[in-house]
């Protein structure tokens, strides 16, 4: 199924998703930066989006998979629950914020932000991250293939940050880690199953929290 | 929220399109501002300001018939001072100097009282004004704009996405957080920014544009030709 988003509203088109049954694909055309493209989705579909998505694309679903054909606006990914979103290009700010679940993969780079709140998702960059990635973060794991900019993993909870290229700067209660065999071991499935080739497994950097700005389970 | 559209134009083959241009950005970001607009056309510095819808303006105005070499716009949700044509941006001072900003700054009052005291005169009381006047200070004190937006950074509290306008150059700035949107896209034909990509999408040849966001607290700045 197509739909011609120059001639067919959001609302129209994310109604006409929901709809569709198990199994079923769909190809949003004419995309030219519209908003809230393909969010809300409960069921397992196949939702491919050719050219530039805005604001929230694949936002708020579950199940899915979603497959951007161009690049992002900010919050791409924002709450999903579980499935899959793919961006071939670069993603805007706030990448995958609040995430609880599901995988969402980014060939290019991530602007500011990425993994901010995570609460449990998957997040992997090819390239580089903007300044602040992982702020807050509360459960999950992120990846990045490039460099990570000013501040990486800011006030940190439980997920994990790696990094295979250049940290510019640590967050507050941020540290690096030693990698454990079950570091590498993640770090290589998750290459191998997203095509990161250009990421060594043993020479990335894990980032976790330092656990001096939160105390659970304390008096 | 607000909304801000920037176009400068290198192919002069363009230049007869430019207010079709700015119309058809500024109302993809409609939304983002629908109380007031405002835009400053280049060379000629015309300034059209109004309350209403952005849409409803540019057709008001006649913006499709108007060419010109380059223009920032703005299309304004108030968070700082009454929705009135006086409180639309841009924010025109100086020697031809057009600003428009996205955000809310937090000392302006205390720079405000500053430039008052070196004898600046101001015309609203608009947060935003006072970045117009700063910049303005700044140019006539001998710096020239890409260091006086760098000096604006260190200065001024706040959010902010600026685009600014002289008659020779064309800049934008994000503040250190970079909580405000702005993209931006080049071609040969022209170099624009915009705060969200739905506006950058209606200019010819954007596909293949060089599309990317501004670094924050990086100056980007682009000479007219």
């Amino acid at each position: 199924m197509d739909i011609d988003l120059s001639t067919t509203t959001v609302r129209t088109a994310n109604a006409t998703l929901r709809a569709l049954p198990p199994g079923a694909t769909a190809r949003l055309t004419n995309p030219a930066g519209r908003h809230n493209l393909a969010v809300g989705l409960t069921e397992e579909i196949t939702v491919e989006i050719d050219g530039t998505a805005g604001y929230y694309v694949g936002g708020l679903s579950k199940n899915a998979t979603v497959l951007v054909h161009g690049t992002t606006g900010w919050g791409a990914g924002e709450n999903l629950m579980s499935g899959l979103i793919r961006v071939d290009g670069d993603a805007s700010q706030s990448l995958a914020a609040s995430a609880h679940g599901g995988t969402i993969v980014v060939r290019g780079d991530a602007s500011l932000r990425a993994g901010i709140s995570l609460k449990g998702a998957t997040v992997l960059v090819a390239g580089n991250v903007g300044d602040h990635c992982g702020f807050m973060a509360q459960a999950g794991t992120i990846l990045v293939g490039g460099d990570a900019g000013r501040g990486l993993g800011d006030s940190l909870y439980e997920a994990v940050i790696y990094v295979a290229g250049r940290i510019k700067d640590l967050g507050a209660d941020a540290r690096v880690e030693e990698l454990a065999e079950s570091d590498v071991e993640l770090v290589a499935r998750l290459a191998k199953q997203h095509g990161f080739d250009h990421i060594d497994p043993e020479n990335v950097t894990r980032v976790a929290s330092a656990r001096q700005l939160y105390h659970w389970g304390t008096p | 929220m607000c909304g801000i559209t920037a176009l400068q134009l290198r192919d002069p083959g363009l230049r007869p399109r430019l207010g079709a241009l700015m119309a058809a950005m500024m109302a993809q970001v409609a939304e983002r501002g629908p109380d007031s607009a405002g835009i400053t056309i280049y060379p000629e510095i015309a300034v059209l300001k109004g309350v209403g819808h952005p849409a409803v303006l540019a057709t008001e105005w006649r913006l499709h018939e108007i060419s010109g070499t380059q223009a920032v716009a703005h299309t304004r949700m108030a968070t700082e001072s009454a929705i009135t044509a006086a409180h639309c941006h841009p924010f025109v001072v100086g020697d031809g100097l057009s600003l428009v900003h996205n955000g809310s700054f937090a000392n302006h009052a205390t720079i405000r009282r500053e430039l008052l005291a070196r004898g600046v005169a101001f015309d609203s009381d608009n947060d935003s004004e006072v970045a117009a006047r700063f910049l303005a200070y700044r140019l006539d004190s001998g710096d020239d704009l890409e260091k006086a937006l760098r000096l604006l950074c260190e200065r001024f509290d706040g959010f902010y996405t600026l685009a600014v306008q002289t008659p020779d150059a064309f800049a934008v700035v994000r503040d250190v957080i970079a909580c405000k949107p702005a993209i931006i896209a080049e071609t040969p034909g022209w170099v624009a920014m915009a705060s969200e990509y739905r506006a950058l999408a209606v200019l010819p040849g954007i596909e293949a544009a060089r599309v990317y966001e501004p670094e924050p607290e990086e100056v980007y700045l682009w000479t007219s030709t």
